[in-house]
C-alpha cells in the first residue's frame, strides 16, 4: 500500500469576482507515492503544485476526492486529529519561513514543544538534529544572522524534529544559488537514505528532479500530464510540457533553428541516434557505420546519466554512398532509435 | 513666575494624575485593543480563524467608534461610565472612557503590526501541528513584538493628548492644570510649565519604547 495516495482529488477556489467560474487549482489528480521514494513534482508557477503538496498535510483542504497518508484519511477529519497527523509530516519552504524571533535552537525545538516532549527529550533531539545538518555552532544565533543555505538547513532540522515519515519540500532550493542548492540537495538525499524518510519535492527546476528524485510527475494547469520513473520521463518524455522541462537539462534533438545552422555548416545527411540504457552500445554502432563505409561527424547532442543509467541523443552528419548510408541506418534502426532530420 | 513657584505642588499632583490616568488607560485599553486587534487579524479571510461575518462585524464596530473625537465620546459615553464605574465624573470615569476609546484605536495598530508577520511563518507553525491559540501566543505576537512595542509607545503619547480634556468631566492631570491655573488665570508661565513636563514625559517614554523595541528586534 502506498504511503501517500491521492485519488481523483480536486481543489477549487472561489472565483475572484462574483459570477465567474471557480478556479480549479487541482483538477482530478491521482497519485501514489511509495515509502522511501523521493517523488518530484515539476511544473511552472501556477500549475498547482504548491496547492497539491499542501493537500497532503491538509494545510489546504481538498474540494473532492480522497487523500490517504500512512493509512489515514486526511480529508474530512477534525482539526485536532489533523494536528497530530502533521507531526508525522515535515515541511520546508522556499522562503524558509523560520521563526525570526526565535534562535536556531528554539526554531528546531518548537515542533517538539508542540508535540509535548519533555525538556530532556527536546535537549537531546535538538542537539542531534543540529549535528545532522551541521549547524551545532549556530544554536544561539537568530535566523537573520544566517546565510540562505544555513536557513534552509535549520528549516530541514525543524521539519525533521518530530521524526516524521514524510518530508514535503516546497521549492526548497528556488531561493538559493546553484552551489547552495546542491548542498541542500545533498542533505535531502541523506535525509532520504540515512533516515529513510519519504520526500515529496515540488520544483520548477528540472535540475533538482535530475539530481534528487526517483519518480516524477509533471503538472500543467492543475493536472498531472505525465508521471513515472525519472529515467523514463527524461529519456522519453511523451507530453509537450514534459519535453519542454526535459529540454532544459537534456541537450537532445536540435530545434529547427539549430538544425538550419547545422545544415549550413555540414554536408551530408543529418541523423539523430537516441541511446537508452540497455540499447546497443555506442561503440558497436560506430563500428558498424565505419564498416559500412559511412563517414560520420558528431555535431550535436550529449549523454546524460541518471543514477547510473545513461541515455542521450547524438546527432551526426553522415557522408558516403547513399546506398551504404541507407543500409547502415536500416541495420541500426532495430536496435536504437534513429531519426533523420531534414 | 512667582505664582508658578506657588503652584509647584499642584504641578506634581497634576503630573501624577496624568500618569495615573494614562497608565491605567494604557493597561485596560491596551489589553482590549490587543484582543480586538488579534480578533481583526485572525478572522480576516484566509487567516487562521478566517470568518468574514465576524471580521465584518468587528471592522464596522471599530470604524464606528474610532473616529469620534474624544471630547465628544467622553460626553456621549458618560451614562455607560456611570453604569460601570459608579460615577460619571472624575478620574475613574475618565480611565474607563479613555480605555474604551483607546481600545478601538489600539486594535487598528495591533492589526497593522500583526499583518507584517509573513504568512509563511504562520504556515510553518501550522505545518508542525501547532494549534491556533498556541500560534497566536508563541509565534504571532513574538514575531510582531518590535513593531507592537513601538505602536504602544505611539498610543501612550496619544493617551497623554486625549487625557488633557479630563478636566471637562471633573478629572485632573496636566491638561486640567494648564487650563485652570494657566489659561483661565492669564498666566502663560503655568501653561508652559505643563507643556514642558509633557514634553519630558513623552521623550522619556519614547526613549524607553525605542530601547525595548530595539531589543525585541535585535538591531
Amino acid at each position: 500500500m502506498p504511503l501517500i495516495s491521492l485519488q481523483g482529488v480536486t481543489k477549487s477556489f472561489p472565483p475572484g469576482r462574483r459570477g465567474d467560474a471557480p478556479v480549479h487549482a487541482i483538477d482530478n489528480v491521482s497519485l501514489d507515492i511509495e515509502a522511501g521514494e523521493i517523488y518530484g513534482i515539476i511544473g511552472y508557477s501556477g500549475a498547482g503544485k504548491s496547492t497539491l503538496v499542501r493537500l497532503i498535510n491538509a494545510l489546504e483542504k481538498a474540494s473532492s476526492g480522497t487523500i490517504i497518508v500512512d493509512g489515514q484519511q486526511v480529508t474530512n477529519v477534525p482539526d485536532r486529529q489533523l494536528r497530530k497527523l502533521r507531526l508525522d509530516i515535515g515541511m520546508i519552504f522556499q522562503q524558509f519561513n523560520l521563526f525570526n524571533a526565535k534562535t536556531v535552537w528554539n526554531n528546531v525545538a518548537y515542533p517538539l514543544r508542540v508535540a509535548g516532549k519533555s525538556r530532556d527529550e527536546i535537549q537531546a533531539r535538538v542537539t542531534e538534529l543540529l549535528d545532522f545538518v551541521g549547524l551545532a555552532d549556530k544554536a544561539s544565533n537568530y535566523p537573520e544572522q544566517l546565510s540562505g543555505g544555513q536557513k534552509q538547513r535549520v528549516g530541514i532540522a525543524r521539519a525533521l524534529a518530530t521524526s516524521p515519515k514524510i518530508l514535503l519540500a516546497d521549492e526548497a532550493t528556488s531561493a538559493l544559488d546553484p552551489e547552495t542548492t546542491h548542498e541542500v540537495l545533498r542533505l535531502l538525499r541523506r535525509v532520504n537514505e540515512e533516515l529513510g524518510i519519504t520526500i515529496v519535492v515540488i520544483t520548477h527546476e528540472m535540475d533538482v528532479i535530475q539530481t534528487l528524485a526517483t519518480k516524477v510527475a509533471v503538472m500543467d494547469s492543475g493536472r498531472i500530464v505525465e508521471q513515472g520513473d525519472v529515467f523514463d520521463v527524461f529519456s522519453n518524455p511523451r507530453e509537450a510540457s514534459s519535453q519542454r522541462f526535459v529540454s532544459t537539462v537534456v541537450r537532445g534533438i536540435p530545434s529547427p533553428d539549430e538544425l538550419a545552422v547545422l545544415q549550413e555548416r555540414h554536408t551530408g545527411r543529418i541523423v539523430t541516434f537516441s541511446f537508452r540504457d540497455g540499447d546497443s552500445s555506442q561503440a558497436s554502432v560506430f563500428l558498424e557505420l565505419a564498416a559500412a563505409g559511412v563517414e560520420f561527424e558528431l555535431i550535436y547532442g550529449g549523454i546524460n546519466d541518471i543514477r547510473g543509467r545513461a541515455f542521450g541523443h547524438l546527432t551526426l552528419a553522415l557522408t558516403g554512398p547513399d546506398g551504404a548510408v541507407d543500409a547502415a541506418l536500416t541495420g541500426l534502426s532495430g536496435r536504437i532509435t534513429v531519426k533523420e532530420l531534414s | 513666575m512667582d505664582s508658578l513657584i506657588d503652584l509647584t505642588p499642584e504641578l506634581w499632583v497634576a503630573t501624577y494624575e496624568t500618569l495615573y490616568i494614562v497608565g491605567f488607560s494604557l493597561f485596560f485599553g491596551g489589553l482590549g485593543g490587543l484582543l480586538l486587534g488579534i480578533g481583526l487579524y485572525t478572522t480576516r479571510a484566509g487567516s487562521i480563524l478566517g470568518n468574514s461575518a465576524v471580521f465584518s462585524t468587528l471592522n464596522i464596530i471599530v470604524n464606528i467608534f474610532r473616529p469620534i473625537p474624544f471630547i465628544i465620546f467622553l460626553a456621549a459615553a458618560q451614562p455607560l461610565a456611570r453604569a460601570v464605574t459608579g460615577t460619571g465624573i472624575g478620574n475613574s470615569a475618565i480611565i474607563f472612557t479613555l480605555s474604551l476609546a483607546a481600545a478601538f484605536g489600539i486594535s487598528r495598530i495591533v492589526e497593522q503590526n500583526l499583518l507584517t508577520v509573513q504568512p509563511g511563518v504562520i504556515e510553518a507553525a501550522r505545518s508542525v501541528g501547532a494549534g491556533r491559540l498556541r500560534i497566536i501566543l508563541t509565534i504571532l505576537i513574538p514575531e510582531a513584538l518590535g513593531p507592537l512595542i513601538l505602536g504602544y509607545t505611539f498610543i501612550f503619547v496619544a493617551l497623554v493628548d486625549m487625557s488633557a480634556v479630563a478636566g471637562y468631566v471633573g478629572g485632573g492631570g496636566l491638561g486640567n492644570f494648564a487650563i485652570q491655573y494657566g489659561y483661565r488665570q492669564f498666566n502663560p508661565w503655568v501653561t508652559w510649565a505643563a507643556v514642558i513636563v509633557i514634553i519630558l514625559l513623552v521623550q522619556a517614554v519614547q526613549l524607553l519604547g525605542n530601547v525595548l523595541a530595539r531589543k525585541a528586534l535585535r538591531r
